[in-house]
């Protein structure tokens, strides 16, 4: 009946009342333990503390002194760490550097082409028992045998110099290149012919005159390996072009000569604009 | 269009895995993007096949567009070819221009004076690497399109990376041109060969991962780090030797990945060192044995052996010097002179 159901129903309730009081007492004394806990641990890391300045004193002859002096040495040696890697920082950052090895000198070479850092390369040296090349990551177009033929054993400065010089003229022309590719592939008809030195480059871009566009071809050749500009240049106009561009075909060999290509593809007017 | 080329071109397009057909025919550019619409990609590839040829056919394909089909088709699956390198040597100082056009027109002037039935074809790619094919024929026969060498040139270095299929009477011919065209003197074969011409490449252009020591903190890469345990009632007894291992294999193969090599092979010709009382050999000959180490990718698989508590680190130089010998056949030899032991020949 309706009191057997009630009956039952404050069973229920009254069974879950003393669950409920239970699970909260052991939260309680979860957390209470846990405080202890803490409480212990503080302790043994102050007790902790003090054994190790009791021992810090016994050791120092100069008693309680000695602790700010000894804070202040690890502070210098810090410091003097910090300028030291500052240092090495600044000579990777000249574009030469080096580290010593077991069995000589790893040098690292970093490239850099108008303020932008490029690639690095590296050359790991043995000393005995002569000046040879153990490893090196420099590409294999340039022509590190010979260069080491010539200085390695004698000046190894300059060869050092030389290398690098080669390498930042060699990310400097591939610069040009691939900024040519990449910003003004509008103005150039069919493909760049280039190499893997980047020291010849051959192609046909469009000016304009009189409303028309003709086609120039040019062919860039850069006989110092170690420059980034070219020593020959050649600007042709195709044969049906008036003898009025002949003019401006000089005009742009010179600028191809005295400016690096991207930025004459750039600014300079001429390249697209119609000459009166 | 000729039998041969529609034979040709379809078998080419066969050899492509199906869903990646279209993508290799819009780099060949031969047909239009309206043409590549009509053909449905997604029937057996023997229906593809066909309908590419039939559009071939609409088109007026000859041989020198099948040729060139072939090239894209082996520079995008360079995998499925063996490949040699060979190194080329000169004696002068002279800069060298190397000048494209020049190159390609001495190629085929020397082919062709030598052999006058030759197809020859060309493709330059970003990375400066020049794919030469080459179909040979005979005096009296036509080029057999599938008798056919593959040459990759990247300008102004003494590597060539060729692979030839089935015979190698024209590998000196081929040598030869190449020799000439980019101002060489002479031409070996190196001991070098895989399939994956990447990593031939990286080797020999020394792209791969070289441990070299600077100051200059490099950027800190990622690595697979197990989540580490941090229960401090855990001690690694190990571990001193554990670090050990790691630093020996990292100043001996650097951090980054390896070149895929499948093999290295190893001809002894020692003398079989044995205790004199047990007289094994009545002949002081040299014993002859070739070891051989396979697998898909064996630089990784060398590399991982001392973590794994297979071999005792550091490695033997021999597994070692591999990238940097830019080899992966050796010959051992007895040293000749006083102390008896065993030298790498050259």
């Amino acid at each position: 009946g309706v009191f057997a159901h009630l009956e039952m129903l404050e069973a229920q309730a009254h069974e879950a009342a003393v669950k409920q009081e239970e699970t909260e007492q052991q939260e309680e004394k979860i957390a209470r333990l846990k405080a202890r806990v803490e409480e212990l641990r503080v302790q043994r890391d102050e007790l902790q503390a003090k054994v190790d300045l009791q021992e810090k004193l016994q050791l120092g002859k100069e008693g309680v002194v000695s602790n700010p002096a000894q804070a202040s040495t690890r502070d210098v040696l810090g410091w003097k760490i910090k300028s030291l890697k500052s240092m090495l920082h600044i000579f990777y950052l000249t574009g030469i550097s080096g580290k010593l090895t077991k069995r000589g000198v790893c040098f690292c070479i970093s490239t850099a082409y108008e303020g932008t850092y490029m690639d690095s390369y590296h050359l790991d040296l043995l000393i005995k028992p002569q000046v040879e090349i153990h490893r090196h990551s420099v590409p294999v177009f340039i022509p590190l045998e010979q260069l080491a033929k010539k200085y390695l054993q004698t000046d190894i400065r300059r060869f050092l110099s030389v290398l690098s010089d080669h390498l930042n003229a060699y990310v400097g022309r591939r610069y040009q290149a691939d900024q040519l590719q990449e910003h003004f592939s509008d103005q150039i008809e069919g493909t760049l012919q280039r190499n893997s030195l980047c020291n010849l480059l051959v192609f046909n871009y469009k000016v304009s005159s009189k409303s028309k566009t003709f086609l120039f071809n040019v062919r860039l050749r850069y006989g110092d390996l170690c420059c980034s500009l070219p020593t020959e240049v050649i600007v042709s106009s195709t044969s049906d072009a008036p003898t009025s561009l002949a003019e401006l075909a000089a005009a742009h060999s010179e600028l191809f000569r005295r400016v690096a290509l991207h930025k004459a593809f750039c600014c300079k007017p001429g390249l697209q604009h119609p000459e009166p | 269009m000729d039998e041969t080329v529609a034979e040709y071109i379809r078998r080419t397009v066969l050899k492509i895995p199906r869903h990646e057909i279209k993508t290799v025919l819009q780099k060949w550019g031969f047909l239009s993007e309206a043409q590549l619409q009509t053909v449905n990609f997604h029937q057996t590839k023997e229906k593809v096949s066909q309908e590419v040829v039939q559009l071939c056919e609409e088109n007026l394909a000859d041989i020198k567009q099948a040729a060139a089909l072939d090239i894209i088709y082996n520079h995008t699956y360079p995998n499925k070819r063996m490949w040699s390198v060979y190194q080329m040597n000169k004696t002068g100082e002279e800069t060298d221009f190397f000048d494209l056009t020049d190159f390609k027109k001495k190629i085929k002037r020397r082919l062709r004076s030598a052999l006058k039935n030759v197809t020859i074809s060309f493709r330059e790619y970003e990375d400066n690497a020049i794919w030469i094919r080459v179909a040979w024929g005979t005096p009296y026969t036509r080029p057999n399109q599938y008798k056919t060498s593959y040459v990759v040139y990247h300008s102004q270095t003494p590597y060539v990376f060729i692979s030839v299929s089935v015979f190698k009477s024209n590998l000196p011919l081929l040598c030869q041109a190449l020799v000439v065209a980019s101002s060489y003197h002479d031409i070996r074969e190196m001991e070098l060969r895989s399939h994956s011409l990447d990593s031939l490449k990286d080797i020999v252009f020394k792209r791969y991962s070289q441990n070299f020591q600077t100051y200059y903190p490099r950027p800190l890469q990622e690595r697979n780090v197990a989540p580490e345990i941090v229960d401090a009632r855990i001690v690694e007894e190990n571990k001193r030797e554990k670090e050990r291992i790691q630093r020996l294999n990292q100043e001996a193969f650097g951090d980054g990945p390896q070149p895929k090599l499948e093999f290295a092979q190893y001809k002894l010709e020692t003398m079989f060192k044995s205790d004199p009382k047990m007289d094994v050999l009545n002949k002081k000959e040299p014993f002859r044995c070739l070891v051989k180490f396979s697998s898909p990718h064996l630089l990784e698989s060398l590399r991982s052996l001392a973590p794994a508590g297979i071999a005792d680190a550091p490695l033997s130089p021999l597994l070692t010097c591999i990238p940097q010998k830019a080899r992966n056949y050796f010959k051992i030899r007895e040293k000749k002179g006083l102390f008896p032991g065993s030298f790498v020949s050259p």
